[in-house]
Order: structure tokens, then sequence, then C-alpha cells
């Protein structure tokens, strides 16, 4: 930290003073977004911080002068906040941040006109930035790490600010529509994260209802990058659910309205909608899994198309963590149904070649003997249950012959291809 | 300045939004302060609540509080009529609020409605635009005369102005008894005596008033009658001040006309205020708001005020002989509690004349109380130039204090020889008082008004000569030392803490007054804080002082609102009073009752205090509605009696939470110390006190030695007597184990163990062990709601570190989450959780395939599994072995044909191994079974030629059904005996 003169520090406050109040009497939002974005990490924010370090009395700049001191409790907690931040100190910062949002918001509901929507975002954006960051010290400091729960209750509020059906109302009066509510998305796809990054997704839901359900939103008013995002987060709560049809769509939406230049985000996208087809029994080319860099789930795939068990068993073993912190491994272990009937319909085929005409049925015995290829150690018992559940999900047609420990195969379309419907339907 | 600013643009602001209106509101004013903090009891309460948080609690913060105070102020003074519309409505507002309070809204909440009655009649009279300023004051006066008025019934006003009482109290008896120059509080009331009319026009006036529920009714008709009221009650103070304000009047006469009312009523307000304060030194500094006052107002030819005080002093002079036999008494009696004072006060003045004397002195009592809500404007004032403070005193009280001034003026003149003449113990007071004045300023004209208040409190404080003397020479010393350095008109006397004169006499003299004329030097836009910050850099002072009885007063106000010790200097103060004489004693206690709901910070002090603390703010709201409904009752006949019955009643309650909180005391005291050392704010040390609490010495060390014992939910704090020490208990967790009673016995005995672990803080291996073992007999016996507890109270066990048996219950919770939550996330996490080791061990393996074959539905697998299941892992999967197999006979019954034997059935879905030992006789026992099981599921069976049961499954698949649970009981436990169940109940 390079030592500033306090002649230095005072101009420096100063000129973010002006600065500030500039982009609010001009309701420049851009400029308030720099202004306001600390992870930027830009240096004009770290001058200013070393700055606030070297005077400390920038409060009373702030009520040196009317246009100042009108934003005063604003400008003093962001001050407070960016010299905390700047010495490293995150849950200073971030109580700070948090003081210093719960004015801002204040300060905005009563802007009559949404211009500030965009730093609305940035500081939506930086206080659940912060709060993780300020958790992470936390926990290394041995502490509970609590802070982004509490971003999360101030997004709330933040996206009641925004949803408030009379403000919202009141707007459509005005201005026949409501500027303001159009943030409303981005606040929700921000509470997703921090809702998710808790492990507290079922808050989620009230959000979705009122975003889903209250007449006040439209959701083709919404930008598209915020729709993409709500899209992502939904579809992400479908796989939860295993409703893999709704997970489909949502998460189809979002990889189409996605832009094609961010890789991350298709990625992202990818990594649940690839398991959500797979369960749909719809199969990805390899060459999709290779351009996003999808690798885990190759054989996955490939297990799928060979009816190899055993690779399936070995991949989801391989990449386990993986899959349950992404939270896809109960979808992908699903799978083994498929797998069975592909492995099913292989021996039927082979069958078929030697002798057609008793094809259709199919040993007990052949197909433990194949499992036992596979290294699957089974008995009969249990390759019968298996063919029960098989034949109950209708992945296989016809019925067991519990005496003879047979499997008597339908002749029309034995094994009947899921196209797009879940397992079970 | 700026502040005025922002309050100005709020008013606009408020027509078009409402939302912003209130946000202006919290941020800057009084005025709308109440709408917004309304905790919603009643109106009054409302009002009250305001005041106060607007008083006390911004005051704290030096900056804010005086921004408050002031800003109500300047938006009055500088935009008066636009100011005026809206507090006119305020105001109305509240008057409708007090009215419906009924019968003690007279003696009590009566007064605000004088107040705002009075105001509105001065402006009407004598000056047109003042008005607005008035009623704009006159709204937060009302309420915070309710808050005097509630004071004794509502806990805020009550705590408040107890503390308020208590110094004043204590500046009374140092006054009266022990040094001389007290004495003009008395002789000053009695002086003005004559009247008795006034007294008469008072007392129906207001009935009148205010029994007709509407504001403007009030405001018109009040405004005749209860100016006096006020006057009187301001005259008692005046009096007090009346001998110290002679000499100072000429400082004020600065003031242009305007202003001067505006301070006038400001002046009133502080002065009311600052009575309360008086405990230690408010005499002085209310004595200059009152000349200035009076300086102000007389010149611009404010004759109606001058009536009004003439009638005032009339009104004194009843009550002041009255008070005078009383005083030593009376005092406490107010300041105590509206409820008790009224009695007291009855008493006395029914002896000597009329019946409308009690409402009198329970004007006053509200009066005392008001006042000190509004001390901060009186401080602030003095040392702000004079123009600001005419605009920071409007706000206060332009209606007392307009009427004061003539008032004093009067009163003034003839104080000393009626003083003298009706009390002779008094008189030698009064004459003290002008020797001081004599010996420390020769000329006193010279002097500014608040520095004759300052020296004459500081005299007001001597016990006896020697200290008088030394308090003479300090005082001397100050005020030469100010005189040369020029501060001698600027500084804010009525800020400067008397310890430094007082205390140490020569010793402290200096230092003192070096923080003191700093704060002053202070900028004027500063300068609204001058009177918080004098206290911040008094605290060393106020410590010696705290020695001093009399001397802190200042200080000790500014503390209780900032810190927490200056309470404590103030109950040291009250403490000697009480020694001197019995009655006091008792009064003192009943006060430390009622102040408790006031603040803890105050009382952190005194031994008393104490106690107050740990109940802290949250007593004060929880007791609010009861105060306040209390204090809303009548005040007819049946109103003492009541009274006194309620005043029963609330010192039970306070003996009761003191009785809770015996154990804190000394740990709270020491801490606060420290606390104020360190001057942190209010809420801090708030915070601090309860995160510091010290858990160990409230940790309940058992004695008991019996082994056995029943469990029992408690109720109040454990009775170390019947809770056993850790070594008993842990033969009591043998027993239960080795126990061969049933689940239910067991439970009763574990619980009771635990109950006595978490009593006395226990958390080792021992009571790791304790919620195992209770687990396992929970799932023994399916009970999983207990198992449920217990298994969260081990995880945070296993979490600290302790050891147990942790992937046994690992296993169990993930069985548990895949049989029973059925919550895929949840799953998810918990295996994610799981490490390299655990997934090695047995049971949790066991666990993850169960959880494998229940999700892919091999019911082939979850049976094998359920036979060779590790621990009690069988046991949470026996509540799902149902489930299991009516999928499995559904598949079954869907996927085969044309038939499955039963035997199979029932040796692939565990009917068999059930009963064990698997030999062929009890395999037909569990084709038995499979086969009730079966048919009571809606099966069709059939037998083939050898006799042998089939399951036809084609029949079966549609008609298989989920019966009913037989076991169901209407309880819903049906592992509690129906029996067991009614004497449990």
């Amino acid at each position: 930290m390079a030592y500033v003169s306090m002649g230095e520090a005072h101009r420096r406050i100063t000129e973010y003073l002006n600065r500030f109040c500039g982009a609010v009497s001009y309701q420049d939002s851009p400029m308030l977004c720099r202004l306001l974005s600390f992870s930027s990490n830009s240096p004009s924010l770290l001058s200013l911080a070393d700055a606030l370090n070297v005077f400390q009395d920038a409060s009373s700049l702030i009520r040196q002068s009317d246009k100042f001191s009108e934003y005063g409790e604003i400008l003093a907690h962001l001050f407070r906040s960016l010299q905390s931040y700047r010495v490293g100190n995150l849950v200073e910062a971030y109580l700070a941040f948090e003081n210093f949002a719960n004015a801002f918001v204040q300060e905005f509901r009563n802007w009559e006109s949404a211009w500030a929507l965009e730093a609305l975002y940035v500081v939506c954006y930086e206080i659940r930035i912060l709060a993780e960051k300020a958790d992470k010290e936390l926990t290394s400091n041995g502490k509970s790490p609590e802070k982004l729960k509490a971003a999360g209750s101030l997004l709330m509020k933040v996206f009641g600010v925004l949803a408030d059906p009379y403000l919202v109302f009141f707007f459509l009066k005005l201005y026949g529509k409501g500027p303001k509510r159009v943030g409303a998305l981005y606040v929700t796809c921000q509470l997703f994260k921090t809702y998710f990054k808790l492990g507290t997704v079922n808050l989620c839901r009230s959000v979705i209802r009122s975003i889903e359900t209250a007449r006040i939103f439209d959701y083709e008013e919404f930008p598209r990058r915020d729709k993409v995002t709500y899209m992502y987060y939904t579809g992400r709560l479908e796989v939860f659910n295993e409703n893999f049809p709704a997970a489909d769509t949502k998460l189809s939406y979002a990889l189409q309205h996605c832009n094609p230049k961010r890789e991350r985000n298709i990625r992202m996208i990818l990594k649940y909608l690839i398991p959500v087809k797979l369960s749909l029994g719809i199969i990805p080319k390899d060459e999709l899994l290779q351009k996003y860099n999808l690798h885990e789930y190759m054989n996955v795939v490939q297990a799928l198309r060979k009816g190899d068990l055993r690779l399936l068993r070995h991949a989801l073993q391989e990449h386990e963590d993986r899959f349950l912190r992404s939270g896809v491994y109960l979808v992908l272990e699903k799978l083994e149904l498929q797998v069975y009937q592909r492995l099913m319909k292989k021996i039927y085929i082979i069958q078929k070649l030697s002798d057609p005409a008793r094809a259709h049925q199919l040993k007990l015995e052949v197909i433990a003997k194949a499992l036992r290829w596979l290294e699957i150690d089974m008995d009969l018992d249990e390759v019968e249950c298996i063919m029960t559940i098989l034949i109950y999900k209708n992945l296989v047609k016809g019925y067991l012959a519990h005496k003879s420990k047979v499997v008597v195969l339908s002749k029309q379309d034995p094994f009947p291809k899921l196209n797009g419907k879940p397992v079970g339907s | 300045m700026n502040q005025g600013g922002n309050t100005q643009t709020v008013t606009p602001l408020d027509p078009n939004n409402p939302i912003e209106k209130r946000y202006g509101v919290e941020g800057s004013q009084v005025q709308t302060s109440p709408y917004q903090y309304s905790t919603g009891s009643d109106g009054t309460t409302h009002r009250v609540d305001n005041q106060v948080n607007g008083n006390y609690y911004h005051p704290q913060p030096p900056v804010s509080a005086t921004g408050n105070v002031q800003e109500t102020p300047n938006t009055t003074a500088s935009s008066s009529t636009s100011g005026t519309v809206n507090m006119a409505q305020d105001y109305s507002g509240y008057t409708p609020y007090q009215t419906p309070s009924d019968p003690q809204n007279y003696a009590n909440t009566g007064y605000s409605n004088y107040y705002s009655g009075y105001q509105q009649q001065q402006p009407s009279q004598s000056y047109p635009q003042p008005v607005g300023a008035y009623q704009n004051t006159g709204a937060p006066y009302s309420s915070f005369q309710n808050p005097g008025s509630y004071a004794g019934t509502a806990s805020y006003s009550g705590t408040y102005y107890n503390p308020a009482d208590y110094q004043t109290t204590g500046g009374y008896q140092s006054t009266t008894y022990n040094s001389q120059t007290a004495g003009g509080y008395p002789s000053t009331n009695y002086s003005n005596q004559t009247p008795t009319s006034n007294q008469g026009n008072y007392t129906s006036n207001p009935y009148q008033i205010y029994t007709p529920d509407a504001a403007n009714i009030h405001s018109s008709t009040a405004a005749i009658t209860p100016p006096v009221h006020y006057q009187h009650n301001y005259q008692q103070w005046p009096g007090y001040y009346s001998q110290t304000e002679v000499p100072c009047a000429p400082g004020t006469e600065k003031l242009p006309a305007t202003s001067a009312y505006s301070q006038s009523f400001p002046v009133s307000g502080v002065v009311a205020n600052e009575i309360p304060a008086s405990n230690g030194q408010p005499a002085p500094s209310y004595a200059q708001p009152w000349r200035q006052e009076t300086d102000s107002t007389q010149p611009p030819s404010q004759q109606p005020a001058a009536e009004v005080s003439a009638s005032n002093d009339a009104y004194w002079m009843h009550q002041t002989p009255n008070q005078q036999a009383y005083y030593p008494v009376p005092p406490q009696n107010h300041y105590q509690s509206p409820l008790e004072t009224k009695p007291s006060y009855e008493i006395p003045i029914q002896g000597h004349q009329r019946a409308t004397y009690p409402q009198e002195l329970k004007s006053q009592s509200s009066f005392h109380q008001t006042p000190l809500t509004y001390r901060q404007p009186t401080q602030t004032t003095p040392s702000v130039d004079t123009q600001r403070v005419s605009k920071i005193q409007i706000p206060t009280n332009p209606r007392i204090a307009s009427n004061l001034p003539s008032g004093y003026t009067k009163m003034d003149k003839g104080r000393s020889p009626a003083g003298a003449i009706q009390t002779p113990a008094y008189v030698s007071v009064s004459v003290s008082n002008p020797k001081g004045h004599t010996t420390a300023m020769p000329e006193p004209g010279t002097f500014p008004k608040s520095l004759c208040g300052f020296v004459e409190r500081a005299f007001a404080r001597c016990k006896d000569d020697r200290e008088k003397a030394s308090c003479q020479a300090a005082l001397k010393k100050i005020i030469t030392e100010a005189t040369n350095d020029g501060t001698i008109n600027t500084r804010d006397w009525d800020t400067e803490p008397l310890s430094t004169v007082l205390n140490t006499d020569v010793i402290n003299t200096e230092p003192s007054s070096a923080p003191i004329s700093s704060l002053q030097n202070k900028s004027p836009a500063r300068r609204p804080k001058s009177r918080w910050e004098p206290f911040v850099e008094s605290k060393p002072f106020v410590k010696p002082a705290s020695n001093f009885t009399s001397g802190v007063k200042f200080g000790g106000w500014n503390h209780q609102n900032e810190n927490n010790k200056k309470s404590s200097e103030s109950f040291q103060k009250v403490d000697a009073v009480t020694g001197s004489k019995p009655t006091y004693s008792a009064q003192n206690s009943a006060k430390k009752s009622f102040q408790r709901p006031v603040k803890r910070q105050r009382f952190s002090g005194g031994p008393a205090t104490t106690i107050d603390d740990d109940t802290s703010s949250d007593s004060e709201k929880d007791l609010t509605p009861y105060y306040s409904s209390a204090t809303s009752l009548a005040s007819s006949a049946d109103e003492k009696k009541r009274r006194d019955t309620r005043s029963k009643r609330f010192e039970k309650v306070q003996g009761h939470s003191r009785g809770n909180d015996i154990p804190k005391p000394k740990i709270s005291n020491v801490r606060r110390g420290t606390a104020m050392r360190l001057g942190q704010d209010f809420d801090e040390s708030g915070s601090r006190a309860v995160e510091d609490m010290d858990w160990d010495a409230l940790t309940v060390k058992g004695t008991c030695q019996e082994i056995e014992k029943r469990y029992l939910r408690l109720t109040s704090a454990p009775d170390p007597s019947t809770v056993r020490p850790e070594d008993v208990l842990e033969k009591a967790l043998l027993m239960v184990q080795d126990s061969p009673k049933n689940y239910l016995y067991k439970c009763d005995q574990l619980k009771s163990i635990r109950q006595d672990l978490t009593v006395q803080r226990i958390h080792n291996h021992l009571t790791a062990k304790v919620y195992e073992t209770h687990a396992r007999f929970a799932l023994e016996a399916g009970d999983l709601t207990e198992y449920n507890q217990c298994l969260s109270q081990l995880k945070i066990l296993y979490a600290e570190g302790i050891e147990g048996c942790t992937l046994e219950f690992a296993a169990y919770s993930l069985l548990y989450i895949t049989l029973h939550s059925n919550n895929n996330r949840e799953l998810l996490s918990s295996m994610s959780r799981l490490s390299k080791e655990a997934k090695k061990d047995e049971a949790v393996k066991h666990a993850l395939s169960v959880r494998a074959a229940v999700t892919s539905g091999n019911y082939v697998m979850f049976f094998r599994l359920y036979k060779t299941a590790p621990n009690m892992n069988s046991c949470l999967m026996d509540l799902y072995v149902e489930k299991m197999r009516y999928k499995a006979v559904t598949f079954m019954s869907r996927s085969c044909r044309p038939t499955i034997p039963v035997s199979y059935v029932a040796q692939v879905l565990g009917f068999a191994g059930t009963s064990s030992e698997g030999t062929g006789e009890k395999e037909t026992d569990g084709m038995e079974e499979c086969s009730e099981w079966l048919k009571a599921h809606g099966a069709s069976l059939v037998a083939d030629s050898n006799g042998d049961m089939l399951l036809d499954t084609k029949a079966s698949s549609t008609s298989l059904f989920m019966p009913e649970p037989e076991d169901a009981v209407a309880h819903g436990d049906r592992y509690l005996d129906v029996n067991d169940f009614f004497t449990r109940t």
C-alpha cells in the first residue's frame, strides 16, 4: 500500500464523493455501477480505499456539504466497507456493506424511475460475493459462517422492494409499465445462487411462486440474461425433484437462449441437461461431450450404448464426489435400468441370430451369465427381481414365467424406446 | 442548519408520499416520530414511546440526539407556516388519543392536553406567527407530557422519570437539608402563593376540556386553563431557579422577539426537563434557560405570558405552602411514580384547601417527568448561539416557557421574601444562594444566566460550610479562567459538570473545566452535540464525582443516557438521601421498581439497578402495555385504591424479576465498569452484557444422590438438590441399560438423565453415551421422534469432537433419510459428507447398499440386507419392510405370469427370515405368515394340485391394496399403552 499523503487522500475522497453525487443527480447508472463494484478491484476504488485508510475522518467530509450529506448514510457505510475490504477484514466489510445496501435500497425505493437498476444489481451481486468471502474468513477462524444467510435475507428484502405489488402498481399508473419489477428476476437469480450455496433450496419455492404466479410479472418482459439464469436454476430444482420432463424444458430453454459464446455457462447447463436427457432415453453425441469438456459423462454414455453395467458402475464410482456434489448421482444411478434393458436387447439380438424361433424367450440363466461376464455376480432371484422391475417399468414388454425362469418377450417391440418419456410412465 | 434543511424538505413531501414522510421522520424529527414508533398500545403510549425513543435513545449518540431535537426547532422556527400545518395535524392526532385514555388523563395525560391547549392559546393571543412553532413543539410536548402522565403507569415514563426523580430528590435533599442553597427550590415555589382562583380555573377547565375528545376543543378550551397548569408546574421549578435567575437575567435580551418566543418555549420544556435532572445540577442549568426566556419574552411585550405567569405564581403560592410542609417527602413521591405520588400529594394539598390540588400536583409530577426528556434541548441551548438557541428551544416547550418567563420575573421578586417567611428551613437556603452568588460572582448581572445557574447548582450541592468554601474557590477559579480565555459567555454552563467544582473541589476543577471548554470551542455546527460531548469527556470526572452524592448530577444525566455509570451515581445520591430520612428509603425502593422499565444502562451502577440491567429494554416493552393500561384507568374516587393495589402489584413484579437476577449483579457491574471506560454506545454495552453472561456462574452443580429419577419438565430454575452429579448419572445410565423394564420407563429415565446433563452443562463422552443409548432404545421401540431428537443432539456432540459411535449413527442417519424422509437432496448431501473411511465401515456400507436397493426397487437385495443388518440397522429397516413388500408384490403380480408360489414370495420377501432359525419348520411359519399378509393386502391366492399356495398374479395385479395399519391407535403412539397414556396425561 503506497503511502498516500493527507492532501492526496482528501482529494481522492472528495473526487469520489463528487462522482457519486454526480452519478446520482445525473442518473448515470454505469458510473454508479463502477463506483460500487468492489469485486472489480478497479484501481480507482483501491486507491480510494487507501485514501480512506489514511484519512480517517471521511464522515466529516461527507457532512461538510449538503450535496454529500444527502447521501451521508449511504456513503459512510460504503466507505467503512471499502476500508475494511482493503485491509482484508472481510467480515467487517460485509457488515458495513450490508448497512450500505440497506440504505441504498431505501434510497432506490424512493427514486421514481428505475434508472439505478443496474446499480442495484451491482449491490446485490457484491453483497453476495462479499458474504461468501466473509464466510470463508469466518470458517477459517473457526466461527460459523452466517453472512451468506444474512445476505440471503437482505436479497429477499430487495426482492420485496422490486416485487412490491403496490409499488409496481404505482409505476404502472405512472409510466404504463413497471420498470423496477424487471429487476426482480435478477435479484431472484442472486437469491437462487445464495440458496443453492447454502443448501437451503427449499427457500427458493416462495420466490418462484411469486415470480410465476404474480400477475404483475410478465415473464417475457425480463431481460434474457436473467431468464436464462432463472431457467437454469429452476431446471436444477426439477432435477432434484426428479421431474425430468420439466427439467428438460427448463434447461433446454436455458441452453437455447444462453449466449453461445459463454462456454462456461453452456457447460454448466449441460451438466444437468445431459443426465436429464439420458434418463429420458436421449443420448448425446460424443462431440458434444468433448466440446464442452464433459468427460465425466463419457463412460456413462458409453455404458448406456453398450449395455455395459460394469462400465456404468465404474463411471459412477469414479466421479462419485462430483456427481454427488452436483446432485446428479441419483439420476445417473437410475440409468442402470436402461443399461439392463440394453443388455437384454443385446442378448435378444444374439439369440435371434442363432435361433430366431425361440429368440423371444430369454432364460434368466443366460442373463445371469451375461452379467457374470461383466463381473457382476447375481443369483437367479436377483435377476428375476430385476426383470420384474424392468417389465413393471415398461422397459421390457413381456412377462416372466416364474416356474420356468424365463422372460417371455413380446413379439412386437419388446424393448420400447423411451423417446423423451421418463422411465416407468 | 443542515438538519433543519432536511426536515423542511421532508415535510413538503409528506402529502405526496407517506412513505417518504415516515423515513424522513425517523431520521430527524420528534414530530413525526410518534407515527413511526407507535408501539401499539394506546395513543398516549405511542407518544410516549416516540418521545422516549427520540429523546433517550437518540441522544446517546451525541450527534443524532441533538440533531433530532434541534431539527424540529429549526423547522418550526424557519418555516413556521408549513411546519405549523404539519405540526397541527400531528397535534390533533395526538389529542384524540389522549382523551380516550380517560380519567387519569386529567391527572396524568391531562397535562399533555393542557400543554397543547396552552400552546394554541398563547399563540393566538399574543403571537400569531409563533403559533405554528408552538403547535409544532406542542405536539412533541404533548407526547412528552403523556409520557409524564404515563410515567407513573407506563414503564417507559416511569422508569425514565424515576431516574430523574432520583436525581431530583437527591438535589432536594442536598439543597434543603444539607446545603442551604437548595432551599431556593422550596422557597420559590412558596413565594408565589397568591391566586387560589387560578387553581379553581385549572381544575374545572381541564376536566371539561378533556372530557370532550375532539382535539380542537382541547386546544381551544384547554388553552385557557391549561396554561395555568403549566405555569404552576413550571413555577415551582422556576421558583427553584428564580433566586439565581434574577441576577443572571440580563444576558438573554439579545434575542429577537420571535426567537425569544421559541426560546421561551424550549426553555420551559427545558425547565421541566431539567428539574428532574436537577438532582445533581439541574437547577442551575434550568435557571439559565428561564432567564433567557424571561428576558426575551418580556422585551417583545408578551404580556399574556406574563399574565399567565402571574397566575402561575399565584398558583404556585398555593402549592408552595403545602409543599413546603411536605417537601422533603413529596418530591420523592412525585418522582417515584405518578400513581404513588398522587396520593402523597393529595393529602397535603387537601389539607390545605382544595380538591383541585391533587390535579395540580399530578401535573407537577408529570412535568417533572417531562423535563427529563427535554433536557437535551436546554443543555444545548446555552452553548449554542442565541439564534440557535431560539430555534432549538422552540421544540422543547414553547408554552411553558412563555408562561414561565413572565412568572419568573415576578417570582424572583417575590420569592426570596416569601420563601423566607413561609418556610424558615428554606429561608436559610435562599439566603445561602445569594451569598454564593455574591461571593463567587461579584457582578452576577454580567455573567450569562447559564453560568449563574451553574454556580447555583454548585452551591446547592454543598453540604456544609467547608464544602461550600471549597466549592466557592473552585468556582472562582473556573470563572476567572473562563473570563480570561473569553469563554465565559460561550461556554455551556448548563452542561458543565458540577463534579468539577464539587467533587474534588479543588483537585478536579481544572480537569473538568478543560474538557468543557474544549467542547465549547468547537465549531457552531457541532455545538448541538456539545451536550453529549461533555459527558463523554467528563467521564473521568464523573467517577470521582460519584463519591459526591451531589456533584455528579449533570454528568449523571448525560451518562444515563449515554452510559450506565452515571446512573449509579445518581443512585448513590438517592441512597444518601435515604440514609438521612427513612421515608425516602422506602420511596427509593419504590422508585427503583418503577425505574426498572426505563433502561438498564442507567442503572447499571447501583445495586438495585443492576437487576434492572439484566431485564433491559425488553422488559420495558413487555411492561409498557401493562403499565399504560394501568394508567389509563379512572382517576376518580376509586382511583386511589386501584393505584395502591396496582403499585403493589408492580412492586411484586419487580421483586420477582430481581429474584431471578440475583446471581448476576456483581458480574454485570464489573462489566459495566469496563464498558463505561471504553465509552461505547448504548447498544454495544447492552449486547455485550448479554453476550458476556457468565453461564458458568449460573450452572447448577447437582447434589442429588438418587440414581433413579422421574423426568419432569422444568418450569423454573433447577434445584441443585434434585440434580444428580456426573458420577451418579453414570450409574443411572448403567442402571437404565441393564433394566429389564419397558421402553417407556427407560425413556423416562433417560430423559431425566439428559435433563440433568443439560442443566449442568455437561458435554462429554457421557453425554454422547446417554444420547446414543437413548437413540438405540428409541430405535428398538420404533420411537422415531425421540430418536430424531437424540440424533440431532448427537450430531452437535460429534461436531464438537466428542467421541462416540460416529459411524454407527452415520449409518442410521443415512438409513433414516433413505427410508423415511425421501428427500433426494438431503440424501445426496449426507452421502457426499461421508468420508472414505466411513464408506469402508460395515454399517455404513450396509446402509449404502440398502439405499441402492431401495432406489432401484431391488426387493431381493433389500431383504437380504435386512437379514444381515449390523447394529440396529434392521430396526430402521423394519419400518420400511411393509412398503417394500407391497412394492415387490405389485411388481411381481404385474410382471410374472401366471402364478408365483407363495413359498417363493415368503422367501424373497423375508417372511421366513423374520422368525429366523431357518429350519424347515420355521419356513412354513413364514409361508403362513406370508399368505396371511398377502391376503390382507388383497392378493388372490390359489392352491395348485399339490396343495401349495400360489399367487394368482393376474388377478392380484388389480386387487392389491395397502391396508390401513391395524395397530394404529387413537393417541397416536402404538408403543404407548393406553393406560400408560392416561397415567401420563
